[in-house]
């Protein structure tokens, strides 16, 4: 694989405003441009059984047995593709996923908010794309939630993904937005891509087609890892 | 097609996610060859100050020099009781720790590697994670190596974890603090 650096237009800018943190977490040196040799470009690949990646569904508690409550809220089924920048599938990437419950509550103890917990929701979990590099898992949607040393700032409802690809180049963290909310347009991350197109990729996209047997809402993001199939050379 | 944009980690990590994993020495209930060390320290914002609900990971090849991926021609040698990659978060008070095996050496294209573990850092308030490199070395002046040429001189010392003694309890016991911001800045990488 060739990997190029990120191009900044499609990226979260690294500084900005309003959000102090990110003027005191980013070196002030510029970043030193190296070669990318062996240790680049392998990377953490085959973990699935150690990591307990598999089928996923959020949407109930790691509870085994007959009777599996569901988590209050909205369901959803989340799908899509990883692929790289070739658009060529990368299967078997871990997808590591976690969200506030419908409730905008993390099961986690720096969440200070008083919103309450579901005993049904752990809203944590690792899946495994298939041979195309798809993958889908049913969850509920979250809520939103505010970040309490801000005084004003609502994060809109959003699930975070950590992928692992082929590579320690491609190694990948996000969170993906939903459609149509009105606090999507002040969020500060959001809103730190400035293209449209750009700042669309971290947006699921509703998708009206597919009612299944259940009633989940479907919502859709394709994942591109950078990195490009090695150019052939020419003779 | 572009690639997806890289967004900060935030501050809800699961720890279940983080747990354990900050320990290389075994795998598949294998112990790893080679030297088993820690490393550990703090991570650093501008100011000294803690940079504390942070998560770091490493990528590193086993004593022997050989990656566990494909990529690398001898990864069939791969030492079994060694993952290679490894997890951790720190405290309140910026603490860190892994323990892991001491990185082989290893040639490529005809030099020699200097042995090296690979760092990506994820916190609240960094967008794209930060990258760099450890070197190790008894005497760092005198390294020479692809990767760490590339590091203005003056701050290439500041890549090499201080190993804490060399006898005793504390033998293999390494000590580094990563700094995002300020004075003695970490030197991170393009990505
Ligand atoms: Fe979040």
């Amino acid at each position: 694989m060739d990997y190029q650096p990120y191009d900044d237009k499609t990226q979260l800018d690294r500084q900005i405003e309003r959000y102090p943190l990110s003027f005191t977490r980013n070196p002030s040196a510029p970043l030193i441009q190296r070669p990318l040799t062996l240790t680049e470009r392998t990377g953490p690949v085959g973990l699935e059984r150690e990591l307990g990646a598999g089928p996923l569904d959020l949407s109930r508690a790691c509870v085994e047995g007959p009777s599996r409550p569901r988590a209050v809220g909205q369901l959803i089924s989340v799908f899509g593709r990883v692929t790289d920048e070739d658009g060529s599938p990368i299967p078997n990437a871990i997808v590591e996923l976690w969200q506030a419950n419908s409730a905008g509550r993390y099961i986690h103890e720096m969440d200070k908010t008083d919103s309450p917990l579901d005993p049904n929701f752990t809203g944590q979990g690792r899946l495994l794309t298939g041979p195309e590099g798809e993958f889908q898992f049913y969850s509920v949607k979250p809520g939103a939630y505010p970040v309490l040393e801000s005084g004003w700032w609502w994060r809109p409802p959003h699930i975070h993904f950590s992928i692992f690809g082929v590579s320690w180049m491609d190694r990948y963290v996000t969170q993906i937005f939903f459609p149509g909310e009105p606090l999507n347009e002040t969020d500060l991350l959001l809103n730190a891509v400035h293209e449209r197109d750009a700042r669309n990729r971290l947006i699921f996209e509703y998708d009206s087609t597919s009612m299944g047997a259940v009633n989940a809402i479907s919502y859709r993001r394709d994942f591109v890892l950078r990195g490009h199939r090695q150019t052939p050379a020419l003779e | 097609m572009l690639p997806s944009p890289f967004c900060t980690i935030g501050p809800y990590f699961p720890y279940d996610f983080v747990d354990g994993l900050e320990d290389l020495t075994h795998f598949n209930g294998i112990a790893a060859q080679g030297r088993h060390i820690s490393i550990s320290g703090r991570l650093l914002e501008q100011g000294g100050k803690p940079t504390r609900n942070s998560i770091l990971e490493i990528w590193q090849p086993d004593a022997n020099g050989i990656f566990r991926h494909p990529l690398d021609p001898c990864h069939a040698q791969a030492d079994p009781g060694f993952r290679g990659w490894g997890r951790a978060r720190t405290d309140a008070q910026g603490n860190y720790g892994f323990r892991t095996v001491l990185p082989g050496s290893y040639s490529e294209n005809g030099c020699a590697r200097c042995p090296h573990i690979n760092v990506m850092i994820l916190a609240i308030g960094v967008t794209r994670r930060l990258v760099t490199t450890l070197f190790f070395a008894d005497s760092p002046e005198s390294v020479r190596d692809p990767v760490l040429d590339c590091v203005p001189e003056a701050s290439r010392a500041r890549l090499f974890p201080r190993l804490v003694s060399t006898s005793g309890a504390a033998a293999g016991e390494y000590h580094f603090d990563f700094i995002l911001r300020g004075g003695e800045e970490t030197p991170f990488f393009l990505d």
